[in-house]
């Protein structure tokens, strides 16, 4: 009855060292304390941690002291029994003990090995991998293969198969890709403005083909109506523009190397720039043509302009030349000092507006009738259309008739008044006055009237009187010849010739036309120039007693636009100063799409009052020079 | 490294009485500062460039200026990659690895300016804006690599010196060992309980932990600190013997602990000084990734 018991060490070479001792017991305990007969120095394992007992029939029963458990063949138990014949492993801690049988057949052999060492520690480890990050973090190469390939997938292959997914759609006047994310949407490059927010999400509806620029086809599926030549004969506008040279010529050929082709749409409708208006065209894009042009495109009737603060030709306001029947006809006279215009009414401004004369008296007995106190103003006359932007023409009812009043008669406290604008009107309704009418009737000829005693003055009202009754109707011829002459109503205001026919006496009124719109190539607003005085432009009012003295400002000179109006970079002419200068480009007055409206400008520039109604306005894409 | 690490060797003499010379110059001095200078007044041109250039429009990628930039940013991010193949290198001479390094530090921070003046300040949710943050978070990340490089290693060594010299890494290594031998030898007669505290402190991998553990220096879950502070209340409750065992393994587990705290300040210093490569590193190629997409998508929706 005994035990064979191995211990086996290992030596810092590898090789072991195998201590071998019999124990003459039926019965071994197992476990850390020195005392137990397999004394495993092993933390894990209890100080008796289990006993092993040989039964006579050889089997070894394995039985724990404690309820912590061993393991047997790999499987974690309190109580095993093993046939040394047979073989097993038990397992404490870190400790093995192979069981089996010595070559006699019968002396179970329990061959103890340590197999995890004392420590974590202790363990073998490669001392510059273990300093490092390696195993905590994934590899550099890994995660820079991860992050290229998610940026790759996600803002490049996932964009591409969007835009091969709507690609047929492209170029279809209705057709749009559906609201909602599309992965090209990561490739812009600023939102776009206000006008065409809807096709945020829709890229192709102007990148219709891959690598080519914008093209105008793009622009025009949709502008069908709203967008034209600036002149429809290519070849002219190519001329005009001329070669570029240095810098510009550098930039179109690198633009054309890059496929990108001068000349279209989007050269000055710059997009992607925000949310905003679209920016107003540059005035480079003008001037590129239109400085020098004369030179380039000799037959050409537009002067030469480049920047209106040192190139811009004189104004050419449309004026009235006379009238052929009731259609006026028009003229364009380069602007100069002193210039005329007939537009058929006799007019005296500077009297009008006097401070000092009766007019102004009358107005300072009316307080509140007018607009101002102390004698006429502008406004009294002249008021803004809808727009703000021009005036409308004056209106005798409106006007002038508060004073120039055209009652003949009063019935009742109602003034009859002659018919403005019809005068065989105004022949008619006299003669019938006169004809219909009685002088009135003497008051000391009614019998209530207190009189002088005796018949004598009565009877001379009375002779009189039957005088004026008999003549009467001849009065009319008088009162038409009055109306129509000087110190008559009409001639007051109205050329009268005596050209007419018989139906108004003989008498003709000269037909009068009032002028709308003077500058008929660029644009003047008034609402944006509300916060200066109407004589600050318009100087020749408080002086002018003609109504033919045009009024209208020039380009320099007194009240003059160039008074505060330099040019797109500030630049002036020397001969003028400006006290503050307001940078106006091309755009502020002219507009490239031109029509009868107004210049298109950005709204949100529209409502500013400084006189500023243009955005100060930008940018062009890659060709620098495109026409 | 660093220009800061000039330590002058000071101390030990040579065989003659002079002083040594510090003749060591850093890549941040490299040539008087030569590559700063060149950098910082390219930056200053181009920013007078971006300024007073009359450009037809306002700024925006697409001026003749923004392509240009843009393409001058484009290859300079090519070039600092090549920084990773320079490297393993190592040449002396004008290019030396030193100079190209000093370069590579000085025109990365140029970069940001040229990215930055290519954008024309123009932001949004796009792959632009994708390409311009990755490049900021990695001349970001680099610029906190050079600052680890500058002010770490003197910790790392302040950390190594003690009263008995400095210790390497190695050493760490040896010494923990030693101890765990001496508490699993010196814990063999304790119970079961006390033994298993013991048996989890050696059982514990010094070197392990998560990434946090590491670049923190904290460890809440160390079963060194925990098997000391149970030990300590056992004890408390048990009668003083006059050789107490569990006050020696206390001793022992102790010393242990101090050994760790010294070894994961080393971890936590040097993985600073590695950890900003793991984004330097990877987010370039992925800057390089948005960089290709970003130039794509412009020729592509020309």
């Amino acid at each position: 009855m005994s035990f064979v018991v191995r211990q086996i060490a290992l030596k810092s070479s590898g090789e072991e060292i195998v201590r071998g001792s019999t124990y003459g017991m039926r019965e071994m305990t197992v476990g850390r304390d020195s005392a137990c007969a397999i004394h495993l120095p092993d933390l894990a394992v209890n100080p008796v941690h289990a006993r092993i007992v040989r039964g006579a029939d050889g089997i070894l029963t394995v039985t724990a002291t404690t309820d912590q458990p061993f393991e047997v063949n790999g499987r974690s138990t309190k109580s095993a029994e093993i046939d040394p014949a047979v073989g097993g492993e038990l397992a404490f801690g870190g400790h093995r003990i192979a069981v089996s049988q010595d070559e006699d057949g019968e002396t179970p052999v329990l061959t103890v090995r340590r197999v995890e060492a004392v420590s974590e520690s202790a363990e073998d480890r490669d001392i510059g991998a273990a300093y490092s990050l390696k195993g905590l973090l994934p590899g550099k190469r890994l995660s820079a293969w991860a992050f290229s390939l998610l940026v790759l997938f996600a803002f490049l292959a996932y964009p591409l198969y969007s835009y091969a997914t709507y690609k047929p759609l492209a170029m279809k006047e209705e057709a749009r890709r559906p609201d909602g994310f599309h992965a090209d949407q990561t490739w812009t490059s600023g939102a776009l403005s206000l006008s065409h927010k809807a096709l945020n999400g829709d890229c192709q509806a102007c990148h219709t083909q891959a690598f080519v620029a914008v093209t105008d086809k793009a622009c025009l599926t949709c502008h069908t109506k709203d967008a034209h030549d600036h002149i429809a004969d290519k070849a002219r506008l190519l001329k005009a523009r001329g070669e570029p040279t240095g810098m510009a010529a550098m930039q179109r050929a690198v633009a054309g190397a890059f496929n990108r082709p001068a000349g279209r749409c989007v050269d000055c409708h710059t997009e992607h720039e925000g949310a905003g208006a679209m920016p107003a065209t540059q005035q480079q894009f003008c001037a590129d043509c239109h400085d020098g042009m004369k030179g380039r495109l000799p037959d050409t009737k537009i002067a030469d302009a480049a920047d209106f603060g040192t190139a811009h030709p004189q104004f050419r306001p449309t004026l009235l030349s006379g009238m052929d029947g009731d259609k006026p006809l028009f003229r364009r006279v380069a602007w100069e000092a002193g210039l005329k215009e007939e537009n058929g009414l006799k007019f005296t401004h500077g009297q009008h507006l006097s401070k000092t004369n009766g007019i102004a008296q009358m107005v300072r007995r009316m307080p509140g009738k007018f607009a101002g106190g102390d004698g006429l103003q502008c406004a009294d006359c002249h008021a803004a259309d809808s727009s703000g932007a021009r005036f409308k023409p004056v209106d005798m009812e409106e006007s002038c008739q508060s004073c120039h009043a055209l009652s003949f008669d009063q019935i009742g406290g109602t003034n009859r008044t002659l018919r403005h604008g019809d005068p065989a009107q105004v022949v008619a309704d006299l003669r019938a006055f006169y004809r219909g009418t009685a002088p009135a009737r003497p008051a000391n000829l009614s019998g209530m009237a207190r009189r002088v005693p005796g018949d004598a003055a009565m009877r001379s009202t009375a002779a009189d009187y039957a005088r004026a009754v008999r003549f009467y109707p001849g009065g009319a011829d008088q009162a038409i010849n009055q109306v129509f002459s000087k110190g008559g109503m009409c001639y007051d205001c109205h050329v009268v010739t005596r050209g007419g026919t018989a139906q108004t006496a003989g008498f003709a009124i000269a037909p009068v036309a009032q002028n709308d719109r003077y500058f008929r190539k660029g644009w003047f607003d008034h609402k944006a120039h509300v916060q200066s005085d109407c004589a600050d432009c318009h100087t020749g009012a408080a002086t002018s007693n003609k109504a033919t003295d045009l009024l209208v400002p020039g380009m320099d000179g007194r009240g003059g636009c160039r008074t505060c109006h330099v040019g797109g970079e500030g630049a002036k002419m020397a001969s003028n100063s400006v006290k503050d200068p307001v940078e106006s480009s091309c755009a502020m007055c002219h507009s490239y799409h031109m029509d009868a409206g107004a210049p298109w400008v950005p709204k949100n520039d529209r409502k500013k009052s400084d006189g500023q109604i243009v955005a100060i306005a930008d940018r062009p894409r890659f060709p620098m020079k495109p026409h | 490294m660093a220009s800061t690490a000039n330590k002058p060797v000071s101390g030990k003499k040579t065989g003659s009485s002079r002083q040594r010379q510090n003749t060591h110059e850093g890549f941040l001095t490299h040539r008087n500062m030569y590559w700063a200078k060149l950098s910082a007044a390219l930056a200053l041109v181009l920013t007078l460039l971006y300024i007073f250039v009359p450009l037809p429009g306002t700024h925006f990628g697409s001026s003749w200026l923004g392509y240009t930039l843009g393409t001058i940013g484009a290859l300079l991010i090519l070039w600092l990659t090549m920084l990773g193949m320079r490297k393993r290198a190592i040449t002396p001479g004008r290019w030396s690895l030193k100079a190209w390094t000093s370069a590579h530090v000085y025109l990365g921070l140029l970069v940001t300016v040229v990215g930055t003046l290519h954008s024309g300040f123009e932001f949004g949710w796009n792959v632009h804006t994708l390409a311009w943050a990755l490049m900021l978070l990695v001349v970001g990340s680099g610029v906190f690599g050079i600052w680890v490089y500058a002010t770490l290693p003197r910790a790392l060594s302040a950390n190594r010196y003690d009263e008995e010299g400095a210790i390497t890494e190695k050493q760490m290594i040896e010494a923990l060992r030693s101890l765990d031998r001496q508490i699993h030898d010196a814990a063999q007669p304790l119970d079961a309980q006390a033994a298993t505290l013991v048996g989890q402190s050696l059982d514990q991998d010094p070197f392990g932990g998560t990434i946090w553990n590491r670049v923190t220096g904290n460890y809440p879950n160390c079963a060194t600190r925990h098997a000391i502070n149970e030990l300590r209340a056992l004890r408390a409750t048990r009668q003083r013997t006059k050789d107490d065992l569990l006050s020696r393994i206390d001793a022992q587990l102790t010393r242990k602990e101090s050994m760790l705290e010294r070894l994961r300040q080393h971890l936590k210093l040097k993985s600073w000084l590695q950890a900003w490569l793991y984004v330097h590193v990877p987010v370039t190629f992925a800057l390089i990734a948005a960089l290709s997409a970003h130039v794509v998508s412009v020729f592509f929706y020309w």
